[in-house]
């Protein structure tokens, strides 16, 4: 057997693991009767249709052909994502200002072609037009310095 | 009252001078985004829903459909001058629209493309105007059960008419429908998947899911490969169109109307569908095909025509039923119901200057379009010129922000930052989040549909089709699955879209 459609494998692989998880997770929730369906009933019935939908896709994927999956590049998916979490770490302690700041520079090099000092103007000038307008402007609850 | 009070009364609202302005932030919001490569409406609204929140409900919903109907404008001018779709229904507007351009005709194909969306436009909204109050009047009939099938076909419909493959698209709606499950189980209190975490109990926040899986995600895939973008810079001279290619593009721009206007309505068709179609259809009537592909001007009008005509139309579901069609109406769901606004039939009777005005304001918004857009087309282009390495990271910030603000939570940036590897991984295995979305908005409504239906009938499933809307409901959407499951239709299908 070979794997044919390594995409649509994958995917399969990935489907059946939420429907297992979900599965998993729901069967400790009350099932009910389907007069007076418990908290469990959807959740188990829907996570198993995923997983059996999964199999279905997993099994095609030996017999019709399909594309490959494409290589993954690490930079980006790595620094966007800690980008994030450095804003949600940050902003409500440190204050919008460094959120932003960090936020930018630490997202902004998941470019390749960025400069540093443009990088770092970048920064600035979001931060001081999320400030104004955000806050300023448009009176969003947030605090501006770590104080 | 009779249309033309109801639509008095809407010009009254959406002409006030705030809201005016509102539809024109909006439309020009729309427009960028449109225009920008690597940055969609759904995107776009996610990250200003928060800041809707103060805004009146009218307003609000007036700037977020300005969005809408602006990218589907906006979109047209990137594929025309730079052979590079800002939005996915003006993908096959690249095909003869750019050919144009580079014939020095990009300004009869702008004008053209503008044209016909204020036609489409105009005509999206008497279409609604009309059929609006008279489907509301038959959701009146609808209960529990009805609900429940209506759900169903529309998610069957969103799968049938989604591009890629019909098994993932399924599969994905059904993880939706999971995700929806999380929180705290209303009839007995349990949590669901909450793990303990306190901000899990209210269920999961959409803004985060959708940011995550289409903004998010998006800025990842985009950063993977290099740049590559060839500007046709300075070439727009004279926006006037020659009488004989406007007639020549007429009864295109109308067909495309009428195909945008049916597919719209439809869950799941859309604007991207709408195109598609269009865009076949002139080909076929065309007396010379060849010319398809070689700056046709009807390839343009055509599918413009149609787009925006089913941007407007797939209001039609959300307002009148208050079940959204497509990912972006999920989001205007998700807006009215920030604003307290439960989206349905009851809209329409007990807040009609909310209906109307925004219905106004939808042809308002289009005309504005028609006169601000053409003599902005030299800065819409600069505007391109933007590198993405200075734009991704505006988006970055203002997505974080969004979803910072709109309930002061830390812990919904961070569930942000997990949808968008989540969508990551979701792009590189070509699983489209857009049915993922749909079924998550609508997961929670369903299982109260159908908990109250199966309990009405004492635990029968059997009352979906004892009772005759419901059945019929469930017919069409067993009909539309076993006619996509047909091979002969499934290659048509598969051909539409390559085209």
């Amino acid at each position: 057997m070979r794997i044919r459609a390594p995409k649509d494998f994958y995917a399969g692989l990935l489907f059946i693991a939420i429907g297992a998880l979900g599965a998993a997770l729901a069967l400790r929730y009350p099932f009910g009767s389907a007069t007076r369906m418990g908290p469990g009933f959807l959740p188990t019935i829907l996570s198993g249709i995923t997983a059996l939908l999964g199999l279905s896709i997993l099994l095609r994927s030996f017999v019709i052909d399909g594309e490959a999956v494409t290589r993954v590049v690490w930079r980006p998916l790595v620094l966007i994502t800690a980008a994030i979490v450095v804003f949600g770490l940050t902003v409500t302690r440190a204050g919008l200002v460094v959120a932003v700041m960090a936020t930018a520079i630490v997202g902004g090099l998941a470019a390749r072609d960025m400069g540093r000092v443009e990088l770092v103007l970048l920064a600035l000038g979001l931060a001081a037009f999320s400030a104004v307008v955000f806050v300023h402007g448009l009176g969003q609850p947030i605090g501006l310095w770590p104080f | 009252m009779d249309i033309f009070d109801h639509l008095a009364l809407g010009f009254g609202a959406a002409l006030t001078l705030s809201n005016l302005g509102f539809c024109l932030i909006g439309a020009l919001l729309g427009t960028l985004i449109g225009v920008l490569p690597g940055i969609g409406p759904i995107a776009t609204i996610a990250m200003l829903l928060p800041l809707t929140f103060g805004m009146p409900p009218l307003a609000a919903l007036i700037m977020l459909a300005g969005i809408y109907y602006g990218s589907q404008f906006g979109g047209s001018t990137t594929a025309i001058l730079v052979n590079l779709p800002g939005e996915s229904a003006s993908v096959v507007t690249c095909i003869d629209g750019h050919r144009m351009a580079r014939q020095g005709r990009a300004g009869a194909a702008l004008s053209i493309a503008a044209i016909g969306s204020f036609v489409a436009g105009t005509a999206g909204t008497i279409v609604i105007a009309v059929f609006g109050p008279v489907l509301a009047a038959f959701s009146q009939r609808f209960n529990s059960p009805e609900y429940f099938s209506l759900m169903v076909l529309g998610l069957v419909s969103a799968v049938v008419l989604a591009h890629g493959s019909l098994l993932k698209a399924v599969t994905m709606i059904f993880v939706g429908l999971l995700l929806g499950m999380v929180g705290t189980d209303m009839t007995s209190g349990t949590g669901r998947y909450t793990f303990d975490i306190p901000e899990l109990s209210d269920g999961l926040g959409f803004v985060p899911v959708a940011l995550g899986l289409f903004g998010l995600s998006e800025i990842i895939v985009n950063l993977e490969r290099p740049e590559a973008r060839s500007l046709l810079a300075g070439k727009i001279t004279g926006l006037w169109i020659r009488w004989r290619e406007l007639t020549q593009s007429l009864p295109a721009v109308l067909r495309g109307t009428a195909l945008g206007c049916a597919f719209g309505v439809l869950p799941g068709g859309g604007p991207t569908l709408s195109a598609f179609a269009s865009y076949s259809l002139e080909k076929k009537l065309a007396d010379d095909p060849a010319r398809f592909g070689q700056g046709a001007i009807e390839g343009v009008a055509g599918p413009e025509s149609a787009n925006n005509a089913a941007a407007q139309t797939s209001f039609i579901p959300l307002l009148t039923l208050g079940i959204p069609s497509n990912a972006v109406m999920a989001l205007m769901m998700g807006a009215m119901m920030i604003q307290g606004i439960a989206p349905g039939a009851q809209v329409m009777n007990q807040r009609p200057e909310l209906f109307w005005g925004l219905i106004a304001s939808m042809w308002v918004g289009n005309a504005m379009l028609l006169v601000i857009n053409l003599p902005l087309v030299g800065l819409w282009a600069t505007l391109l010129k933007t590198p993405y390495r200075l734009l991704f990271p505006c988006i970055l910030i203002f997505s974080c922000i969004g979803v910072y603000s709109l309930n002061t939570s830390a812990f919904e940036v961070l569930l942000t930052a997990f949808f968008g590897v989540v969508g990551y991984v979701f792009a590189k295995l070509d699983c489209e989040p857009a049915p993922l979305l749909l079924g998550f908005v609508l997961g929670p409504l369903m299982e109260t549909s159908l908990r109250r239906a199966l309990l009405i009938s004492r635990g029968d499933p059997m009352v979906f089709l004892e009772r005759p809307i419901s059945a019929v409901l469930l017919g069409l959407a067993a009909l539309l699955l076993l006619i996509v499951v047909a091979p002969a239709v499934r290659r048509g299908r598969d051909t539409a879209f390559q085209e």
